[in-house]
């Protein structure tokens, strides 16, 4: 890749730093503008800005930014500085304001390492700029189709991003039989990672992402399920099938509210791990981090260690303590994630306040139909939700799919701004649960946090 | 009185949260105490269609699509066909849509052929066609706006013998070319709009249903819901369309 001349680095760099010091001093967290900016003078201002440093990259549907967030807390143990795209702005000028910014003022890199998470679409524009040693891609689930079209299309985009970069490690989700197949005809290596044991209740999803061979059309079988498409499948009529992980969940001990004690094996070793945060796609994000961490080279204990440090990333599952009771925030997006967060919810076996937030901006795809495919009657037949709330641009819809799911409509109120959703956290004497998609749960958790002291995400 | 609907393809064709448009019409029948039966028919599975009133088939993947034109020849394609002269209610969404036509033509020439119960023909073209879109539908007795979303690159163009479903008011509709949108055929309905149609537009979800009970029984009126929330949610989208004409 070809990189820009200095003078256009140093007005590339120069412009970035002062849209995101604007930005700063106004109170905005924004990100894009400063990207936009430096991408205004320098289109590949990254290759410069990133030249030398050793990057890890992730990319998937969900758990991008936790498994990030684990990778970062382990490259950061020892004290050396890392950065990341901890805002969540994933897309080319997000990573280009983040890597451009931290960039002296002639556009080399201030910091060596760095942790991105990148988009799947957008993966083909940033990888051949920064060349990460590690890309991780963690699962393909439907989300914001209006965005890519179809789920083969976003897999066909993160290919796409893969051939241009022979020398990366991939690190891939054996259990996804979507991601799996990035592997073929790819002179990358490949680290594997996935459950080698069954998780759930073996059931098959009644809506799934992957039912037919990706090579030959006939329905997958499965020797075991996890959960949504993932699993031990193999195709019965041309063989294609999951391949042997190298870092492998092999038992779980204990899983609660608060994380889960497992085994991990890799390096020839069985550990045992607890990870900070509940529910089974987190025991993905920490394989996919121990894959990651084991290919870029980091040490064994230490990125042990992180699992467990990690506890909430912005708004993925965080907590505040807004008045009598807790609130609690986790990001619902798509079917997949959207069904773990309420098993999580309905395995709570207390009295609460379910808070429902659905926005249809571009950041959350425009198209909100796969709240028809979320399990809301599970969520509707729990007896200990005493009282429903819906907020958001489409809160109207989200009324609608609990009314069909069997809420009782006397009981969901219909809320217009996020100061009323904090007003009321602040008077429950009972906890509450907030599952916002991506934009509503920007603005809602700027004046939860602003409430109850937590620092703004950029810090 | 009593309903069968046969799902067909729920599995294959399942991408665009269908299950709202069941769920819909489950709904619908079982607040007046209407029986309602909803029975699956994937790939490999052999049923008689003559034994249901109401047939539905929902979006699919292209590359899913593929995988059932096999399934077809095996000879649902001719109940198929059958069950659509014998004025069965048919629902079909966006792919489910397409197939029931003559074939579809891809961007570079390539034609697949499909069921040919109903008279039109797709052609893909390179442009997506992705937003909130709203139409007009004249269900006999009134003019309603239905609201919607669609999302394909295929453009269907209607034969001499048969109605668009309704007119855009905002949006592409078939092609975007020529403002119909949808199809009418005799008791087929076939339509864009994907995923959770019916729960926002409840008189397109009686209309269909009435058509059904009405085939099976001679005379169905349907008695009214409380239908507050679907207004609500109808209205909010219709406004947001008004607001932000789609370019
Ligand atoms: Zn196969």
């Amino acid at each position: 890749m070809k990189k820009p001349d200095l003078f256009r680095s140093i007005l590339a760099v120069a412009a970035c730093k002062a849209a995101r010091g604007v930005l700063r001093l106004t109170g905005r967290g924004g990100t894009a503008a400063p990207g936009k900016a430096a991408l205004f003078f320098a289109r590949d201002i990254l290759a410069r800005t990133s030249e030398g440093m050793e990057i890890i990259v992730v990319t998937g549907t969900n758990g991008k930014t936790t498994t990030c967030r684990m990778l970062e807390h382990a490259m950061t143990k020892d004290g050396s500085p890392c950065l990341a795209n901890k805002s969540g702005a994933n897309l080319l000028s997000g990573v280009t304001a983040e890597i451009s910014c931290n960039a002296d003022w002639l556009g080399r890199p201030k910091t060596k390492r760095a942790v991105i998470e990148c988009d799947e679409g957008a993966l083909k524009q940033v990888v051949p700029l920064i060349h990460p040693k590690v890309i991780v891609v963690t699962n393909l689930f439907r989300d914001q189709l209006d965005r890519y079209g179809e789920i083969t299309h976003t897999r066909d985009a993160i290919r796409t991003g893969i051939e241009k970069v022979p020398e990366s490690i991939l690190c891939l989700n054996a259990d996804d039989s979507l991601v799996s197949s990035l592997a073929e005809n790819v002179p990358n290596r490949v680290v594997w990672y996935g459950v080698n044991t069954p998780l759930g209740d073996q059931r098959d999803p009644e809506v799934s992402d992957a039912k037919y061979c990706i090579h030959c059309g006939t329905p997958y079988q499965y020797h075991y399920h996890t959960y949504a498409h993932l699993g031990d499948f193999y195709c019965p009529h041309c063989g294609y099938h999951r391949q042997a992980p190298e870092v492998a969940l092999t038992k779980v001990e204990e899983m609660d509210a608060t994380g889960t004690r497992a085994e991990l094996s890799f390096g020839g070793r069985t550990h045992q791990v607890t990870v900070g945060l509940p529910a089974v796609y987190n025991l993905y994000n920490a394989l996919a981090a121990a894959a990651a961490g084991t290919a870029f080279g980091l040490e064994e204990d230490g990125l042990l260690a992180s699992l467990a440090d990690v506890h909430s990333s912005f708004g993925r599952m965080e907590t505040f303590r807004t008045g009598q009771a807790l609130t609690q925030m986790i990001l619902v997006k798509n079917p997949a994630g959207c069904n773990q967060a309420l098993s999580y919810v309905t395995g709570i076996q207390q009295d609460k306040v379910l808070v429902l937030c659905l926005n249809d901006r571009t950041a959350d795809g425009h198209d909100i139909s796969w709240i028809w495919d979320a399990d809301y009657e599970k969520l509707a037949g729990d007896p200990h939700v005493v009282q429903w709330y819906v907020f958001g641009d489409r809160a109207e819809d989200m009324q609608l799919r609990l009314k069909y799911a069997g809420a009782d409509p006397a009981k969901i109120q219909l809320l217009h701004n996020e100061e009323e959703i904090l007003k009321m956290a602040q008077a429950s004497a009972l906890p509450v649960f907030i599952l916002p998609n991506y934009t509503s749960m920007l603005s809602l958790r700027k004046v939860f946090s602003e409430a109850t002291g937590g620092s703004a995400f950029w810090k | 009185m009593e309903l069968k609907i046969c799902h067909l393809y729920p599995e294959a064709l399942n991408l665009y949260g269908d299950r709202g448009n069941i769920l819909c019409m489950k709904k619908r029948l079982a607040w007046r105490g209407i029986d309602v039966s909803v029975e699956g028919c994937d790939i490999g599975e052999k049923k008689d269609l003559t034994q249901y009133d109401l047939l539905f088939i929902g979006g699919g993947q292209d590359f899913e699509q593929e995988v059932l034109l096999s399934d077809l020849a095996t000879g649902k394609a001719d109940a198929i066909r059958a069950a659509v002269e014998d004025g069965k209610t048919f629902l079909c969404i966006c792919g489910g849509y397409q197939m029931m036509g003559h074939y579809y033509e891809t961007y570079d020439g390539t034609r697949c052929e499909f069921l040919g119960a109903v008279d039109l023909y797709t052609v893909g073209s390179k442009t997506r066609m992705i937003d909130n879109y709203a139409y007009e539908v004249d269900t006999g007795r009134e003019t309603i706006q239905v609201v919607g979303f669609e999302n394909h690159s295929g453009k269907t163009y209607l034969g001499a013998g048969v109605h668009p479903l309704g007119k855009v008011i905002a949006g592409n509709g078939n092609n975007g070319e020529d403002g119909t949108e949808g199809v009418r055929y005799k008791n087929v309905f076939g339509t864009y709009s994907h995923g959770p149609l019916l729960p926002k537009n409840p008189k397109l979800c009686d209309l269909i249903l009435e058509t059904a009970l009405t085939r099976k029984y001679g005379s169905c009126e349907l008695s009214p819901l409380p239908d507050a929330f679907e207004n609500l949610a109808h209205d909010a989208v219709l406004e947001k369309i008004k607001n932000h004409t789609i370019a």
